[in-house]
C-alpha cells in the first residue's frame, strides 16, 4: 500500500522530467556526434568533427572569447553594483525589506523581450537618450548606442542585476548579527569587520547570485540579439543560426560547447569562492 | 493470559534502523483495561515499541496483536487504536470540535451523533466551552486535553500516549496524571504510554515495563517493581538504591546466609554457595540506629534537608550508603556514628551481577 | 572610524539609486511609450492616448498571440504545479542520497540553460512528430515545475510530521489525509508556485523561440519578431504594457490571498 502510494506521487513528475528534460538533452548530445545530412535531420556516421570544426575555427573561437568577455564584465559589474545594494536591502527593517524585495522581483517577472525593448527605446537613434541629448544641444546627430557589445552588456547586466541583489541580500539578512558584534568586541573597526567577517560569511549568497547571472547570461538569446544586432553575436546566437539553417549536428555541438563552458565556469567560481566552508553555524 | 484478556500482545518483535537495534525480541502482553507504561532512558526503544503497536513502524520480525487479531501487516489507519502525540498534533485548520470529531467522521458516524459524542468527550476533559476555538488560541494544557478528547471519543481498543505530559510544567503535569488515571478507569480503555519519568510511571500505571537497549528488563506492578527490582539497572532507574555486595556462605532451603561487610545476613536467594551477590536496599528502608545498637557501622558524611524527608549520606565498610529519614524523631549531625539496619524483606538480591 | 560608516552609507545609497533607476527605467519607458498619441516615439509624450491598445486588439496576430500566451500559461502553470506538488509530497520526509539526487533533478530546470532545452526539444519533436501546441505546453511544464516543487516542498517540510500520523491514527488513509489534512495546510505554497509558473510561462522566450510555429506564436515571441523586423513599434509598447499589467493584477490578487511574505520567502 505504501509503495503504491509513493509511486503515484513520484511517477508523474519523474516521468515528465525524464521524458521531456533528460531524454531530449541526451538525444541532442547523441546527434552532436553524427555527421550532417542534407535530407535527414542528421547523417548516419559517428564523428567528433562537429566539435573539432568549432574549436579549431578562429571565427568561433573569437565568438567564444567575446562571450566569455561579456560574461566576465557582466559578472563584475553586477557584483560591484549589486553587493552594496544587497547590503542596503539587508539593513532594512523586515517589513520594508519585503517591499523592496518585491520591487526587485517584479521586474524579473516582466518578459526579457519587454525589458530589452525598453533599452532599445532608451538607446535607439530616436530613443530617449539621443533625443534628450539633442534637445539640450549636446549633440547634433544621433549617437549609435545600440547594436554593439557595450549595449548588450549594459542591458543584460541591468536585467540580471535583481538576481544578484536578491541572492546576496538573503545571505546577508540571514547572517547572525552577533558575528559582527564579536568582531567589534575584538577590536575590528567597520571596514575590517566587513572585510574579515561579513564578506566571507556572505560567500554562499555571492556564489549563488554569480552562478545564476552567469548561466542566464550565456543563454539570453533574445536580449543579445535585440541589443547586439548582427555584428555582436555571442555563442548562443550561433546555436540559433545553426538551428534555423537546419544544421542539427553543428548546432548540437555548439550547444554542448556552451554547456561545457557553463560547467567549467561554475566549477571555477565554486573553487574560487568555496561557499561550502561557510555553511553551518559556528556555535 | 489468553488473547481474550490481552488487548495488546507483541510476540518476539524485533526492529532495527540500519545497524542500530531499537527493539530486540520483545514479548509483551497488556491486559484489557489497564494502564501500561513503557519506561526507560532515551534510546531504550520504548517509543519504537509504541509505534510498532500503532503501525507507524513495521517489525523486522515478530507479530503484533490487537484484541487477538494479528495486525502486523495492517496499516495504522485500519487498526483499532488512537494516539496522543508528544506535540499533540492538533489539526491547525480545524476547530477544537472539528478536531475531536475527525476520527468519528472517518468512521462514517452521522453528523448529529458526532456532535453529541464530541460534546460528551469535551465535557469529560472539561473543555466544553472551547469547542469553537482553534488550536492556536489554546494553552498547552488545553491543547493536551483536546488531543486526549480526540483520541478517546472514538472508543479505541487501545489508547497510545507518547510522553503526553512532557511539555507541561510540574504542577500541571501532576494534575493531569491524576485526571488521566481517573479518565482511564472511568472509561475502561486499555492505555499504553511511554515516559522517561519514573515517578510518572509509578503514579499512573497498573503495570510497568522497564526497557534498556531494546530489551524489557522487567515487567510488573509498580509496587512490585519498586520493592523487588530484578537487577541493578531497574533498581537504579526506579528510584535511588543502596547496593551491598556479599558472598553466599550457607543455604537453608530457600534462604541463604550471605557474608557481607555488614555481617551475616539471611535472605531469600536462589544462588549457590560461594557465589557473589549484590543486595539492593531502598534508602527509605535503611534505618539509622544509635551507635550502641546492632547493625552495620556507618558514619554520616552529609545531610541534605529535603522538606518532608532528609537525605543522609553515609560511609560504611560496605561502601557508600544513602538513607531517607522522615523529619520526626532523632536528630543527627555530620560525623555521627550510626548503625544501619533493615527488615529482612527489604533486602533484594539482584540478578546477574558478577563482582 | 565614523568616516568609514558615512562612506559606506553613501556608497550603498548611491548604488541603490543607480541600480533601481537602471532596472526600472526601461520598463517605465515602455509603459509611457504605449500611451503615445503619435506614430513615432517621443519622450516626454505630448499627450496620452489609448490608440495603440486599440490597434493591438485590432491586429489578429497580436490578439491570437495574447490569447495563446494566456491559455498556455494557465495550462502549463496548472500541470506543472500539480506535478511539482506530487514530487514535493514524495520528497518532503525522505532523506538519503536518492532523495537528494531526485531533489536536484527536479530543481535542475531552474539552472539549466533553457535555450539548449528548446533546441533539444525541437529536435526530439521533429524526430517523433509532436504537434506544436502540446510540444510547447510540455516545454513550459518542464520549465515551470521547479517553482511549484520548491514552494510546496517548503510548505510541506514546515508541517509537524506528527499531523499525518495523527490523521492515520484516527482512521484517515493516505488519500483522505492528503485531501483533508495536508492540502489545506500547504495550499499557500501551491498557490504561490502556480503564480510563479504562470508568470514564467507567460514571459518565456527560450523554448518558445524554437517551439512556436506559423500561426501559433506566444506574445513575447510576437513582440520579438516585430522588433527584429522593425515593424510598427509602438503597438509593441502596448503589447508589452498589457503583459506587465496582467502580471501586476495577478501578483496583487495572489498577495491579497496569500500575503507578501509568502511570495517573497518562498522565492
Amino acid at each position: 500500500m505504501k509503495t503504491a502510494w509513493a509511486a503515484v506521487l513520484l511517477a508523474p513528475p519523474l516521468a515528465m522530467t525524464l521524458l521531456f528534460f533528460v531524454a531530449p538533452v541526451l538525444y541532442l548530445f547523441w546527434v552532436s556526434l553524427h555527421e550532417p545530412s542534407q535530407s535527414e535531420l542528421y547523417g548516419a556516421a559517428l564523428t567528433l568533427q562537429n566539435y573539432a570544426t568549432v574549436l579549431g575555427d578562429s571565427f568561433y573561437l573569437g565568438i567564444i572569447r567575446r562571450t566569455l568577455g561579456v560574461a566576465a564584465v557582466i559578472l563584475a559589474l553586477s557584483l560591484l553594483i549589486g553587493y552594496p545594494v544587497a547590503y542596503f536591502v539587508a539593513l532594512q527593517p523586515p517589513r520594508r525589506r519585503m517591499l523592496v524585495l518585491l520591487m526587485l522581483i517584479f521586474p524579473l517577472m516582466v518578459s526579457n523581450v519587454v525589458r530589452a525593448y525598453g533599452w532599445v527605446a532608451l538607446l535607439g537613434r530616436r530613443g530617449v537618450v539621443n533625443t534628450g541629448l539633442h534637445s539640450v544641444g549636446i549633440i547634433d546627430a544621433p549617437l549609435d548606442l545600440l547594436y554593439n557589445t557595450p549595449a548588450v552588456v549594459t542591458g543584460l547586466m541591468t536585467i540580471l542585476l535583481p538576481y544578484m541583489v536578491i541572492s546576496i541580500a538573503n545571505a546577508l539578512a540571514a547572517l547572525d548579527r552577533r558575528y559582527e558584534e564579536a568582531a567589534q568586541a575584538l577590536g575590528a573597526g567597520p571596514v575590517r569587520t566587513f572585510l574579515h567577517v561579513t564578506l566571507p560569511l556572505s560567500t554562499p549568497g555571492v556564489a549563488s547570485g554569480t552562478l545564476l547571472v552567469l548561466l542566464l547570461t550565456l543563454s539570453a538569446y533574445v536580449t543579445i540579439t535585440l541589443l547586439g544586432g548582427p555584428r555582436s553575436k555571442l555563442l548562443v546566437s550561433m546555436i540559433y543560426d545553426g538551428v534555423t539553417a537546419f544544421q542539427w549536428p553543428h548546432a548540437a555541438a555548439l550547444a554542448f560547447i556552451l554547456l561545457a563552458l557553463a560547467l567549467a565556469l561554475t566549477a571555477l567560481i565554486l573553487a574560487l569562492l568555496r561557499p561550502g566552508r561557510v555553511q553551518g553555524s559556528g556555535r | 493470559m489468553n488473547d481474550a484478556q490481552a488487548d495488546v500482545r507483541l510476540a518476539a518483535v524485533r526492529k532495527s534502523f540500519g545497524s542500530v537495534v531499537a527493539v530486540a525480541d520483545v514479548d509483551l502482553e497488556i491486559p484489557r483495561g489497564t494502564i501500561f507504561s513503557l519506561l526507560g532512558p532515551s534510546g531504550c526503544g520504548k517509543t519504537t515499541t509504541l509505534r510498532l503497536i500503532a503501525g507507524f513502524e513495521r517489525p523486522d520480525a515478530g507479530e503484533v496483536y490487537i484484541r487477538g487479531q494479528c495486525v502486523t501487516p495492517i496499516p495504522p489507519y485500519r487498526r483499532n487504536f488512537s494516539m496522543v502525540f508528544q506535540s499533540y498534533a492538533l489539526f491547525p485548520h480545524l476547530s477544537v470540535a472539528e478536531n475531536v470529531a475527525f476520527g468519528l467522521r472517518m468512521r462514517g458516524m452521522a453528523r448529529e451523533h458526532r456532535a453529541r459524542a464530541v460534546s460528551e468527550a469535551l465535557e469529560l476533559v472539561k473543555l466544553g466551552a472551547l469547542a469553537d476555538r482553534y488550536p492556536r488560541q489554546l494553552s498547552g494544557g488545553q491543547q493536551q486535553r483536546v488531543a486526549l478528547a480526540r483520541a478517546i471519543v472514538i472508543k479505541p481498543a487501545v489508547l497510545l500516549l507518547d510522553e503526553p505530559l512532557g511539555a507541561l510544567d510540574k504542577m500541571l503535569r501532576e494534575e493531569m496524571q491524576i485526571e488521566l488515571r481517573n479518565l482511564q478507569q472511568r472509561l475502561g480503555i486499555t492505555a499504553v504510554f511511554v515516559t522517561h519519568d519514573q515517578e510518572e510511571a509509578l503514579t499512573l500505571s497498573d503495570r510497568v515495563a522497564v526497557m534498556r537497549n531494546g530489551v524489557i528488563e522487567q515487567t510488573g506492578a509498580p509496587r512490585e517493581m519498586y520493592d523487588r527490582p530484578r537487577n541493578e539497572f531497574v533498581a537504579g532507574f526506579l528510584g535511588a538504591s543502596n547496593f551491598i555486595d556479599g558472598t553466599i556462605v550457607a543455604r537453608d532451603g530457600g534462604t541463604a546466609i550471605v557474608e557481607t561487610p555488614a555481617g551475616r545476613l539471611s535472605l531469600l536467594a536462589s544462588a549457590g554457595i560461594g557465589e557473589r551477590v549484590r543486595i539492593a536496599i531502598r534508602p527509605e528502608r535503611l534505618r539509622m540506629e544509635p551507635a550502641a545498637a546492632a547493625g552495620l557501622p556507618a558514619r554520616i558524611r552529609d545531610i541534605v534537608y529535603r522538606g518532608p524527608v532528609t537525605h543522609f549520606y553515609l560511609d560504611s565498610a560496605g561502601g557508600p550508603l544513602l538513607s531517607y529519614q522522615q523529619n520526626a524523631g532523632a536528630s543527627w549531625s555530620v560525623g555521627d556514628e550510626v548503625r544501619c539496619a533493615w527488615d529482612a524483606e527489604s533486602a533484594v538480591v539482584l540478578d546477574g551481577v558478577q563482582t | 572610524m565614523n568616516r568609514a560608516l558615512v562612506a559606506g552609507r553613501a556608497l550603498r545609497g548611491t548604488a541603490t539609486g543607480v541600480a533601481f533607476t537602471l532596472i526600472v527605467a526601461p520598463i517605465l519607458i515602455v509603459v509611457v511609450a504605449a500611451f503615445s498619441p503619435n506614430d513615432y516615439f517621443e519622450f516626454p509624450p505630448p499627450s496620452l492616448s489609448a490608440r495603440w491598445f486599440v490597434e493591438f486588439f485590432r491586429l489578429e496576430n497580436m490578439r491570437s498571440a495574447f490569447a495563446l500566451s494566456v491559455e498556455l500559461a494557465l495550462l502549463a502553470a496548472t500541470v506543472s504545479t500539480v506535478l511539482g506538488t506530487l514530487g514535493a509530497l514524495f520528497l518532503a520526509r525522505r532523506r538519503g542520497t536518492v532523495a537528494v539526487l531526485l531533489q536536484s533533478l527536479f530543481l535542475a530546470p531552474l539552472v539549466f540553460p533553457t535555450i539548449i532545452l528548446g533546441v533539444a526539444l525541437l529536435l526530439m519533436y521533429k524526430t517523433i512528430g509532436m504537434p506544436v501546441f502540446p510540444g510547447l505546453l510540455l516545454a513550459h511544464c518542464v520549465v515551470g515545475m521547479p517553482y511549484g516543487f520548491r514552494t510546496v516542498l517548503g510548505s510541506a517540510q514546515a508541517l509537524d510530521p506528527a499531523l499525518e500520523e495523527a490523521g492515520h491514527s484516527l482512521g484517515a488513509g493516505p488519500l483522505r489525509t492528503l485531501l483533508l489534512l495536508t492540502l489545506p495546510l500547504i495550499w499557500p505554497g501551491v498557490l504561490s508556485g502556480w503564480l510563479f509558473a504562470f508568470i514564467v510561462s507567460f514571459g518565456e522566450l527560450n523554448t518558445a523561440l524554437f517551439l512556436t510555429g506559423p500561426g501559433l506564436t506566444t506574445l513575447p515571441i510576437e513582440i520579438f519578431s516585430y522588433l527584429q523586423f522593425q515593424g510598427s513599434q509602438l503597438v509593441i509598447a502596448a503589447a508589452s504594457t498589457l503583459q506587465i499589467a496582467l502580471i501586476v493584477i495577478l501578483v496583487a490578487a495572489i498577495e491579497r490571498v496569500v500575503g507578501i511574505g509568502r511570495i517573497i520567502r518562498t522565492r
